[in-house]
């Protein structure tokens, strides 16, 4: 009872009613315009919260992952152009949707089929994550050690593209993080006697040059293209029509929130599963794909029911299991809070304030969701040749505020430049920054475990969890390499083809 | 050249991963055998070797450079594939790209000595002539939106900013 007032006392503030009001609203507006993402958004607005209240500061970064997510979908419905990887689905049924005057059906498809979603997903993060972090308390630093190695390989694994480029993305950033002094000896590594690097490398910087610049980059450096007009009209979405998606759309929920708890997978595999899911159910299979309701409903389920999950690992593990919690992983530590099991025990009246602000989060998206349908033109319609010199602007206000140096700003722009090339030479950037938040916790339970140990390394094999978390990190290697054959496999035989044709 | 001769040649299947997986066997290279033994400072007693600062960026030097081998194998075994399709891009006027990089350059080098309002408002304009941006009214957002986002970091979330050039 005395937790429970303390938890109204910290989540009944104006304050927090407005970060994840503002929140979501910026994660639609920004989602809804393609080029701009919701990572950048996230890793834009993170300087803004310096001097925010934690709960206000977390909330704001959630409601706009929340709200990102579902504007990603308005540009797949209406211009064919997915405002986030994860929207990509969302065309496939959306856009000729839109083609036949059926695009505010869609559009309201989509949101109704995103709340419910956000709504299980939320559920499921307040029952697992507390649970799941209860199991955590029993581990020790061998023991994390093995869920950080897991946690890297699956990520590497399920990464698209090369597993090559994945790994040497991961160590690259695993590398960087090593950059100032070490934490046990104070002795400087790869400092080049810089005292900026002295504190290591700052991670909104890196974080906003990642994903900010390459974007402005690569929109100054390729031909300049028209821009298209978006229009949403004709009806909305009937009652009986939501009741027929409904079971495609908690179907897909829960195909999200088990994809979202698994560090790495992210929403695109969850749209996708949930689509290929509800096609095979459903009685109108074969209109799937030509403007079908359903699946609009089932890719933004299986989307968003991705994005309380996500957050499942990062409370109570403090793994984060995507980019965008990487950030919130890295506003966490900005307001001198780790997440983990500790944090259950420590800050508990915070975490369920928090929890209590998400909850709310999903019935402001349904509200500002509703708007945005209605007034989406105007948002889309503002060129990025507008847009992006704003962005750009944000990016350097916000690297500068970090530690009030221009060094930061040109550390920004330097790891813009290398954002591009990892765009440019396909090295994914996710494993990277995760490389980078993990890399100091991979290395202080490594030194923590020999010391505990006395320098013994059979403390690694010390017990069933250590032997689970090697289980599956054997394995999660395996899955990597198994996928890195079949993809093979198809390409020989796929060239196989072409010859004889 | 005999057609024997030719089908011996080693072909290059994917350019992009060889000069990748060159560059990157370069740095861990320097890594391994420069930058470790002469920028990460060891002390002299030790109990575990595993211990020391140099370990953990050794290994990892070490596995950089496997990887970007196996990346150079990669690229005389496997096609590009659909990646390279997705990296091509039109490439528009050098113009363009040169003045996004003068707004970049002004930035970096005038944002302490000149402000923030005075750089944003430089790099906002240099960039609406870089696209460029043909409707007259708005290079006026070009004033108004450093001055405004300058004000929101300064007021209202409390984030100091230079706002004016130095002296001022």
């Amino acid at each position: 009872m005395e937790n429970f007032s303390e938890v109204v006392g910290i989540f009944f503030s104006l304050d927090n009613f407005l970060a994840i009001a503002v929140g979501v609203v910026i994660g639609v507006v920004v989602g809804s315009i393609p080029g701009l993402t919701a990572t950048m958004a996230v890793a834009l607005a993170l300087p803004f919260t310096f001097s925010m209240q934690p709960v206000a500061a977390i909330l704001l970064l959630v409601g706009i992952y929340k709200g990102g997510m579902y504007g990603g979908s308005i540009t797949a419905i209406l211009i064919r152009t997915p405002g986030s990887p994860a929207s990509a689905c969302t065309l496939l049924d959306g856009y000729p949707m839109a083609q036949q005057g059926h695009a505010k059906k869609a559009l309201k498809a989509a949101l109704y089929s995103s709340v419910i979603a956000d709504f299980i997903s939320n559920i499921a993060l307040i029952f697992f994550a507390a649970y799941l972090a209860k199991i955590a308390l029993n581990f020790g630093a061998p023991e994390f050690f093995w869920l950080i190695c897991f946690s890297l390989t699956i990520i590497i694994s399920l990464a698209s593209g090369s597993m090559i480029k994945g790994l040497m993305a991961a160590l690259l950033g695993i590398l960087l993080s090593m950059v100032g002094l070490d934490e046990v000896f104070g002795s400087q590594r790869l400092t080049f006697g810089n005292y900026n690097l002295m504190d290591s490398i700052s991670f909104i910087p890196l974080l906003i040059g990642l994903f900010a610049i390459p974007e402005i980059i690569e929109f100054y450096r390729k031909k300049a293209i028209p821009h298209i007009k978006a229009k949403a009209n004709g009806a909305g979405l009937a009652f009986s029509e939501l009741k027929r998606c409904m079971k495609s759309i908690v179907r897909g929920s829960l195909i999200g929130v088990i994809i979202g708890a698994i560090p790495g997978t992210g929403a695109t595999a969850a749209a996708f599963i949930s689509y290929s899911d509800a096609r095979r159910r459903s009685p109108n299979r074969a209109n799937f794909g030509k403007g079908e309701v359903e699946g609009v409903a089932a890719a933004e389920a299986g989307n968003n029911g991705v994005a309380g999950a996500t957050l499942i690992p990062l409370l109570s593990l403090g793994i984060p299991g995507d980019v965008i919690t990487a950030i919130i992983l890295g506003a966490f530590m900005v307001h001198g809070l780790t997440p983990g099991p500790l944090m259950f025990q420590e800050n508990l009246s915070l975490i369920y304030a928090l929890f209590l602000g998400i909850m709310c989060s999903s019935v402001i998206l349904l509200v500002v969701g509703n708007v945005a349908i209605k007034y989406f033109s105007l948002i889309a319609d503002i060129p990025k040749s507008i847009l992006f010199p704003i962005v750009l602007m944000f990016c350097v206000y916000g690297a500068y505020a970090v530690n009030n140096a221009t060094f930061d700003v040109g550390l920004m722009l330097a790891f813009g430049v290398l954002g591009y090339i990892f765009n440019r030479t396909a090295i994914p950037a996710a494993p990277f920054l995760i490389g980078f938040i993990l890399g100091p916790m991979f290395e202080d339970n490594l030194r923590r475990s020999l010391l505990i140990g006395s320098n013994d390394l059979s403390i690694f094999v010390r017990g069933p969890i250590t032997w689970v978390f090697i289980v599956l990190t054997v394995g999660s290697i395996g899955l990597a390499i198994y996928r890195f054959a079949a993809s093979r496999r198809g390409t020989r035989n796929s060239t196989d083809e072409s010859h004889q044709t | 050249m005999t057609p024997s001769g030719s089908k011996r040649r080693v072909k290059v299947k994917d350019t992009s991963d060889l000069i990748t997986g060159i560059v990157l066997l370069g740095f861990a290279i320097v890594l391994v055998f420069y930058l470790v033994p002469n920028y990460i400072n060891e002390p002299p007693i030790l109990q575990n070797p595993m211990m020391s600062p140099r370990w953990l960026p050794a290994i990892i030097g070490w596995l950089i450079l496997l990887f970007s081998i196996l990346l150079i194998l990669q690229a005389f075994i496997l096609e590009g594939k659909t990646e390279e399709d997705e990296r091509a891009i039109e490439k528009g006027s050098t113009r363009r790209f040169v003045l996004m990089v003068l707004s970049l350059v002004i930035y970096v080098a005038l944002f302490e000595a000149m402000g923030a309002v005075f750089c944003g408002i430089l790099a906002t304009l240099v960039l609406f002539v870089a696209h460029p941006v043909r409707t007259w009214w708005v290079y006026s957002l070009a004033f108004l939106f450093p001055i405004i986002v300058a004000l929101l970091f300064v007021e209202v979330m409390n984030v100091p900013l230079p706002i004016m050039p130095l002296g001022f």
